[in-house]
């Protein structure tokens, strides 16, 4: 008979168990460090340097002199001021609209398979042919806007939504709520599928309105759902510049460049990579305030 | 697990080595932009690879809108094609670069070299007189306009800007009476690309230039001419700030603009389209004097290329007579080859009058460093601010100015 199992068995097991998951995780936290963190270092390493790429053999240190010629740059406010109003729209109409339609897709009707699966359309393209497609649509010559908006007499001469400062940037914003208003939808109706029926039908006896069921026991059934689906559209809608690129390149003028597509520009067309690099780094330290900010707020809210 | 990463690391090792070999086995790797979706360079890769045993081609066809960023780009990242199509606005850059192999003495041995003429390898020689270019093709920008309608209004073709801007006011009308117009003037090119048409109408002027003539009054005068049009004459369509390439021939070949400026590249789709209709003439003269774009094109090696050999062997393949033609064909451009230009049958007899007559004033942009920058965001940005009205003119020119400083 043995009473205990013997001391360097135990012994061994903790060992197994400290190391076998730091063993497999491994892998993954090399590769992610290989892929992601160098070049984030690599990043802001370049940020410091006077860094151009058809001059390689240049690469001084400059230290804070990036930075500075960034805050003093009007293009960066002009930008960042656009990046401001791009996420403040296009995420809260993306959570309406996909609100609004998980509302209605879970409701029974005929044919809903056959809608929900539909409603996945715009998030499933890729977001050239998306891009090509509204470029068409808002065409002031031929686009189908112009002509539905003029046939209705809304206005008088059609509008080139695309080539006039004072609407590319929403016409844009539009595009893109769109496209992404799909992702809320999938993920929110997901949630209203997890709230049992039971408290619904507990709260009809107990006399409850729509609107009170609503903001009772829908709002907080989804509140996990929303906080999430919230924070990665942020990151996702901040750093997305492919709609732009196809749609406006970032014209007319300024007119619709947001910061990650500002950095794009200086570095790759450009080719100046010390001063594109700068601009994001300081726009990731910009996006990972308001993450935070985000999370502590929303995380709270949810908590209580 | 500490084998089955070797065994990772080895068959990675093979491939790469493998890969490497195909390589070294006289792969010359070719980057060329076209327009036209028809694409020739398979029957001339075929041809070149039965005349020479042993050379592969890869042509790679890469979209001209990020072609100088993917090429830039891949020179640094060091996986740089061994020659590819180039024009001389890049040059400056490729040469701070180091990127670009010096083709002199290849092209002195080589036995075509007569039978271009010698002119062009002068225009496209190095700022530091070296050879790196090897020319291809090239077009001369000029006036697209329709015939019918200055025949309707009983309109010449504009010899100066000032009639020019007349015969634009008078071609912008409204056709079917709903009360706006649906015909425009001008089809001006506002994004990237359109730097030539701005500088037909300004550059033109005597004392304007891009390189130390900008802040001149004949600058002003010319930035100015360009806003007008659109802003007070409003003689291009609303979305000529955004317009490129496609949307100017494709408003231009729909009736939605009566004048244009683009090169012969264009002429037989715009034929095929509009017939009689359409003609063609040199740009205005504005300001005393005529500028306009020669286009250019060339093919060049590149330094860090293995097979330096069987690329030359590539490039002046594709610049000899016969091979030049057939290229040209599908470009729509105009062949290097004196042999091939006297055959010459692609195109319509006016557009190539057209193009002839505006040769001894077609002009190449800076050879400088700052000229790709100039091309590629100083005019379009700004440009477009002018033209919407978010800056006046002269702080267009001034910001040019400043680049070329």
């Amino acid at each position: 008979m043995k009473p205990n199992p013997s001391p360097p068995k135990a012994g061994g097991m903790a060992l197994g168990r400290t190391v076998l998951p730091i063993a497999m995780l491994s892998p993954a936290v090399l590769v992610t460090v290989a892929i992601v963190f160098l070049p984030m270092l690599q990043t802001a390493w370049m940020s410091l340097h006077d860094y151009i790429l058809f001059r390689p053999k240049s690469f001084d240190f400059v230290g804070l002199k990036n930075f500075i010629a960034a805050l003093n740059d009007e293009v960066f406010w002009i930008s960042l001021r656009h990046t401001l109003i791009w996420i403040f729209l296009t995420v809260p109409s993306q959570l309406l609209l996909g609100l609004a339609a998980a509302l209605l897709l879970n409701q029974e009707f005929p044919w809903r398979g056959l809608a929900r699966a539909l409603i996945i359309v715009p998030w499933a393209l890729p977001s050239v042919v998306i891009s090509l497609m509204w470029v068409w649509i808002y065409d002031s010559n031929y686009g189908v806007l112009n002509d539905f908006l003029l046939r209705l007499g809304l206005i008088a001469t059609s509008i080139p939504w695309l080539a006039d400062p004072a609407t590319a940037l929403y016409a844009i914003i539009l595009t893109l709520t769109w496209q992404g208003f799909p992702f809320f939808a999938v993920m929110i109706l997901a949630g209203l599928q997890s709230i049992p029926r039971s408290f619904y039908e507990a709260a009809a006896i107990d006399g409850a309105s729509g609107w009170r069921q609503f903001w009772h026991i829908t709002l907080p059934g989804i509140s996990g759902v929303l906080v999430t689906a919230v924070l990665l559209r942020i990151i996702w809608v901040a750093n997305s510049i492919d709609v732009i690129f196809v749609m406006t390149g970032g014209g007319p003028g300024y007119a619709t460049y947001t910061l990650p597509l500002y950095a794009f520009i200086k570095a790759r067309t450009n080719l100046d990579f010390g001063y594109g690099s700068a601009l994001a780094v300081l726009f990731t330290l910009m996006l990972m305030g308001l993450v935070i900010v985000y999370l502590r707020r929303a995380g709270k809210a949810v908590q209580t | 697990m500490k084998r089955t990463v070797m065994g990772a690391l080895v068959a990675a090792g093979m491939l790469a080595a493998s890969a490497g070999n195909s390589w070294s086995a006289e792969t010359v790797r070719f980057w060329f932009h076209f327009d036209n979706a028809d694409n020739p360079m398979s029957n001339l890769v075929a041809k070149f690879e039965k005349q020479n045993p042993g050379i592969k081609v890869e042509a790679e066809n890469i979209p001209w809108n990020s072609y100088y960023d993917n090429l830039y780009t891949s020179i640094i990242g060091g996986n740089a094609p061994d020659a590819a199509m180039v024009k001389m606005f890049a040059q400056p850059r490729l040469i701070e670069m180091g990127a670009l192999e010096p083709i002199a003495s290849r092209v002195d041995g080589w036995a075509d070299k007569a039978d271009i003429d010698s002119n062009l390898f002068n225009l496209t020689k190095g700022n530091d007189g070296k050879t790196y270019y090897l020319p291809l093709q090239y077009v001369v920008l000029y006036l697209y306009y329709r015939a019918d309608m200055f025949k309707e209004l009983g309109l010449k073709v504009p010899a100066t800007c000032e009639d020019f801007r007349e015969a634009a006011k008078k071609l912008t009308r409204d056709t079917n009476g709903d009360g706006q117009p649906d015909v425009y003037g001008f089809g001006f090119r506002g994004g990237k690309g359109g730097h030539d048409h701005w500088a037909s109408l300004t550059l033109s002027r005597k004392g304007a230039n891009l390189a130390g003539g900008m802040k001149t009054d004949a600058a002003l005068a010319g930035s100015q001419f360009v806003v007008d049009l659109f802003r007070k004459d409003k003689v291009f369509p609303p979305s000529a700030p955004n317009d490129g390439f496609k949307e100017t021939i494709g408003a231009f070949k729909a009736g939605k603009t009566a004048m244009t400026i683009h090169h012969i590249g264009s002429s037989n789709e715009m034929d095929q389209t509009l017939g009689d209709k359409v003609s063609a003439a040199p740009v205005p003269e504005c300001g005393g004097g005529r500028w306009t774009a020669f286009g250019d094109e060339s093919t060049a090696i590149f330094a860090a290329s293995k097979v330096k050999d069987a690329a030359w062997k590539w490039i002046s393949f594709l610049s000899t007579a016969g091979n030049n033609a057939e290229f040209n064909s599908a470009t729509g451009q105009l062949p290097v080859s004196t042999k091939d230009a006297n055959a010459w049958t692609l195109h319509k007899r006016r557009f190539i009058d057209a193009t002839v007559q505006s040769l001894p004033f077609a002009q190449l942009l800076p050879n400088r460093a700052e000229t790709s920058d100039f091309v590629n965001t100083v005019w379009p940005v700004n440009m477009q601010r002018a033209l919407t009205g978010e800056i006046s003119a002269a702080d267009m020119n001034a910001k040019i100015a400043e680049l070329y400083k």
